[in-house]
């Protein structure tokens, strides 16, 4: 953890709806998984964590649950829902256009102009 | 959009299982985070520490989920809502007087708003209802305003009319219904057979009539009302076929009707098929109208009502061409009006009801000009601590949002209490016999009201809310603070507006004085006058013989010893019978043929009331007896044509020469001359319509057993009190016949009270709303002046130690009272006079601008309003120097 980025505005919301798309999570699950899937790259407010996991609730894009956690807690689970798919496919397509887009800018040489 | 707001309202519901999940899922996410940084080798302490730093403020973050579900909306609007009602309960003088004014004030104006709603509001229960019309024919000139139609008029409009889409016609009775032994009588309609289909709404089980059913021989079929199967046959569905007597005669059911049926005001149980004889339908009986058979029609839906009356018009020009009586016809200013159904049947009482929804505005433009006054008062005596608030940082926003959330939480439970209020109104219109307004059986307190009053408030409490702010926003904190700090006099301005929101109080309250008192001296005036007989121990009750079990010799009989009997009892002055009595509400008139009168260019025929009675009616009814003798009962038992006129109709006939003696015939044509009827006496005029009628069209009494009706009216004067003689008049009827009812036993006293209630019921109202708009009134003004007081204590001490005695400091409050009082009176005035001459038509021999109404008025209104002041400038005089100077 020497050497994190800081996450673009906007961001966090598709990292949540990736991370619980491959399985359920709770909240303390999703800021783990971010971590474990960005190869601990990421900076995450986690102040912002639970804001974000509730927006994404109430717009339907996920679903929460109460489950039991790996060591036999109470703890609210998240789900992606069909409509959260939906988003995050889209969300997906239309960042990999974006840094894709910045990457070829970026790797530009005086050459190729 | 609707998820979001789903899953709002399911956080809202679940307030306490959100917020305990929300910390559950936070001190979860904690408790592991500090676990796995213990396990990577951290010490405890660290750890925690570190763990908090990471996740921030709990509250924050609970702050921003709640945010995330717009839940911090509702939080704060509710902490606003629990600060407002603190300020309530802390002040609960005013809160309990705004309260009560916006309870008064809102009750007062849903009641009356709901016989508005329901009479002059909401259409009529049928498809498109502003497409139907009534039709009926008017003769002006012979004072006739109103005939109804023909059969004939039916018979030849029917489908020739290009602008009517369905015209049909319906009469309406009442009739035995009933086996034997257990009949009763009951109201019908008998309809043509495009009446269901003219509505557009007919039954809901069975059929309607059919053209073949419109003869006296084929008419034996009935379509009943819905209450009348659920009653009768406790909703039977196999109801159709079964037979049920009306006046004696079997008829076949054929169809019920749907439980939203309900045509105009009539409670009609049973509807049959308007039956008549070809001979009926003749040219010749165009015109035998007679306000019995009224039309209806439904415009087609590209067609104006223009159209149809000038089509109408066309087609009557074209018939009259060979009517023996054209001239006549057209001398007496004939014509077939098309009206709208709805304003026609609703035309006579529009103008009293606007004019109550007018006062009961009024009310509510006084109580709401009385609180926003109070509201001032008390927004001012915070003036200083919101300007701490607002110097402290709270923004203009904010202020706002607080005074509109007090406002409307005022306003809402003042709606609240107002809709108790309106519900009791209305239970207390219906003592005042608002049921028999003309569609007044829909009136009720329903949820739509509820609903509309409510909404009606929060609007009230946002319009409240904004002078407070406007006189709360408007000052600079800094200069608040100051001003108040030295308890000097408030802004002028804002005196300014207290004191002329008094004035328009005290107009407002003057001008519905004044109008209650135009209606109490109409009222006072209506009963003044005589109906031309003596009203007082006459009972009266209507009788109806079925002409199954009653043709004319029956009848006869039965009213020889039906008055023999009633003649014979104790307690019984004299007893007769009458086709029609006074204040039946029939006014039907009749045409009568006078030999010898020549008919001067552009009279027309007149239309008389005629009647026909038997026994000792004029007696009974003690009529003044101007020439000649009063038909006795021995009069219908002999074959001699005698009448009896009254006075009206002999001075209009005779006017230089004496009427006895003079022959006429019945109808509108001469007859041979056995047929003539001699007039053999002349009586004083009665009152037929009301009390108020004017016109002298003149009464012919005949014989009963020449003018033998469908049901008579008996009138019996008693020595006792004449409701007492009320079931001793049923048994005697009974005791002839088990199966003949007495309906509308009413004594001639109430009659002539009922024939009132259109005047007493509106004066009634007027006068308690001004009741109330004077206490309105004198509360605000109180108010107004205690503040003026307290505002000024400070100054008044001063002026006191310097010398001012307490008789000057009292001049001067009353001074201003008398200021305020004057300019709302003079307001008043102006105010008044518009308003009699709006009301000009509601009057009777009143003018519009009453000098002894317009005294009274301003009496009485000074009278209150001082009483109002005398209290706190009692309390100014009393004011202690002493107290005052060392006090602050």
């Amino acid at each position: 953890m020497d050497k994190t980025a800081e996450l673009l505005p906007g961001t966090l919301d598709m990292l949540i709806l990736k991370a619980v798309s491959l399985k359920s999570l709770h909240g303390y699950g999703v800021l783990q998984r971010i971590r474990q899937i960005s190869g601990n790259a990421l900076e995450i407010p986690q102040g912002s964590l639970y804001p974000a996991l509730y927006r994404l609730e109430h717009q339907g894009l996920i679903t929460a649950e109460w489950g039991q956690s790996e060591n036999n807690r109470r703890a609210k689970y998240y789900t992606l829902t069909a409509a959260g798919r939906r988003h995050l496919r889209d969300e997906t397509a239309s960042w990999n256009r974006l840094a894709s887009a910045i990457a070829a800018a970026m790797n530009t040489t005086s050459e190729e102009v | 959009m609707f998820k979001r707001i789903h899953s709002l309202f399911r956080a809202l519901a679940r307030r306490r299982d959100f917020e305990d999940g929300m910390s559950e899922e936070l001190r979860f996410h904690i408790e592991q985070s500090i676990d796995d940084l213990v396990r990577s080798g951290m010490s405890r302490e660290k750890a925690i520490r570190q763990t908090r730093m990471e996740l921030g403020s709990v509250t924050n973050v609970k702050g921003d989920c709640r945010e995330a579900f717009g839940l911090h909306l509702f939080d704060e609007f509710r902490r606003e809502l629990s600060y407002a009602a603190r300020l309530l309960r802390k002040t609960p003088g005013f809160t309990a007087t705004a309260l009560l004014t916006l309870a008064v004030c809102f009750g007062a104006n849903l009641t009356i708003f709901a016989v508005i709603d329901s009479v002059l509001l909401r259409p009529l229960p049928f498809p498109a209802p502003d497409r139907l019309m009534t039709i009926f024919n008017t003769y002006p000139k012979a004072g006739v305003y109103r005939d109804g139609s023909s059969l004939t008029n039916y018979y030849e409009r029917r489908g020739r009319i290009a602008a009517l889409a369905s015209l049909s016609i319906y009469s309406y009775g009442t009739e035995i219904v009933g086996e034997p032994g257990s009949t009763e009588r009951l109201q019908t309609v008998r309809v043509s057979p495009d009446f269901f289909f003219t509505l557009g709404l007919g039954p809901a089980i069975g059929r309607t009539f059919t053209d073949e059913e419109t003869t006296s021989e084929t008419d034996h079929v009935a379509i009943l009302s819905d209450a009348f199967w659920r009653q009768r046959y406790s909703a039977d569905p196999n109801v159709l076929g079964k037979q049920i007597r009306v006046n004696s005669v079997p008829r076949t059911v054929i169809g019920v009707l749907p439980p939203s049926f309900l045509f105009l005001s009539t409670d009609a149980r049973v509807f049959l098929p308007l039956a008549s004889r070809m001979e009926d339908r003749a040219p010749s009986r165009r015109h035998s109208g007679g306000n019995v058979i009224q039309m209806i029609a439904r415009l087609q839906p590209d067609a104006t009502l223009a159209q149809a009356q000038s089509e109408i018009d066309a087609q009557n020009a074209a018939l009259e061409v060979d009517d023996p009586q054209a001239k006549m016809i057209a001398d007496a200013g004939f014509r077939s009006l098309v009206v709208p159904l709805r304003a026609d049947h609703v035309a006579a009482v529009r103008p009293t009801l606007l004019l109550l929804e007018a006062g009961v505005l009024v009310l509510l433009l006084i109580g709401a000009v009385n609180l926003v006054n109070l509201l001032l008062i008390r927004a001012s005596g915070r003036v200083k601590e919101l300007a701490v608030r607002q110097a402290l940082g709270a923004g203009w926003r904010y202020l706002v949002s607080e005074v509109v959330v007090e406002t409307t939480l005022l306003t809402f439970a003042g709606g609240l209490l107002g809709l108790a209020v309106g519900a009791g109104g209305i239970q207390l219109l219906r003592g005042l016999d608002v049921d028999r307004l003309p569609l007044g059986s829909r009136i009720a307190f329903d949820v739509r009201l509820a609903l509309d009053g409510l909404a009606g408030a929060i609007v009230m409490g946002i319009v409240f809310a904004v002078p407070v702010a406007w006189y709360q926003l408007r000052r600079h904190p800094g200069n608040a603070l100051q001003s108040e700090s030295r308890g000097s006099t408030s802004g002028h301005s804002a005196q300014i507006l207290r004191h002329s929101f008094i004035v328009a109080q005290i107009a407002l309250a003057f001008i519905l004085l004044a109008g209650a008192g135009l209606l109490g001296l109409s009222l006072q005036r209506v009963m003044a006058i005589s109906p031309g007989f003596q009203s007082d121990h006459v009972l009266t009750g209507q009788v109806l013989l079925p002409w199954a079990d009653y043709p004319e010799a029956g009848r006869l009989k039965f009213m020889q010893s039906l008055t023999d009997k009633l003649n014979h009892l104790p307690g019984v002055l004299s007893a007769g019978v009458v086709t029609n009595v006074p204040f039946s509400g029939n006014i039907g008139k009749s045409a009568a043929t006078i030999a010898g009168h020549v008919r001067r260019p552009g009279e027309s025929a007149r239309g008389h009331y005629s009647y026909g009675v038997d026994g000792d009616y004029f007696h009974a009814m003690v009529f003044s007896l101007r020439a000649g003798r009063f038909l006795t009962a021995d009069d219908s038992r002999r074959s001699a044509r005698v009448c009896v006129v009254d006075e009206d109709f002999a001075r209009y006939y005779w006017p230089h020469a004496n009427a006895i003696g003079q022959l006429l015939w019945d109808g509108s044509e001469a007859g041979k001359d056995a047929e003539a009827f001699t007039i053999v006496g002349v009586v004083g005029g009665v009152k037929q319509a009301g009390l108020t009628e004017n016109e002298a069209q003149g009464a012919i009494y005949y014989p009963y057993a020449f003018r033998i009706g469908d049901s008579v009216f008996v009138a019996v004067r008693t020595s006792l009190p004449p409701e007492s003689f009320a079931l001793t008049m049923q048994k005697v009827v009974r005791q002839i016949d088990p199966d003949v009812p007495v309906s509308d036993i009413r004594s001639m006293d109430t009659r002539i009270a009922d024939s009132l209630v259109a005047r007493r019921s509106p004066a009634l109202l007027a006068g308690f709303f001004s009741g109330i708009a004077l206490l309105l009134t004198s509360i605000g003004t109180y108010g107004v002046l205690s503040y003026a007081v307290t505002q000024r204590r400070r100054e008044i001490g001063v002026r006191m130690a310097l010398g001012a005695q307490s008789g000057q400091i009292r001049i001067q409050f009353l001074a201003l009272s008398l200021r305020l009082l004057t300019a709302g009176t003079v307001l008043g005035l102006i105010g008044a006079w518009q308003t009699g001459r709006a009301m000009r038509s509601l009057l009777f021999q009143v003018p519009p601008l009453d000098v002894a109404v317009l005294a009274a008025a301003a009496g009485v209104t000074a009278a209150v309003c001082l009483a109002a002041c005398l209290l706190p400038t009692q309390r100014a005089a009393q004011i202690s120097p002493m107290e005052v100077l060392t006090g602050e």
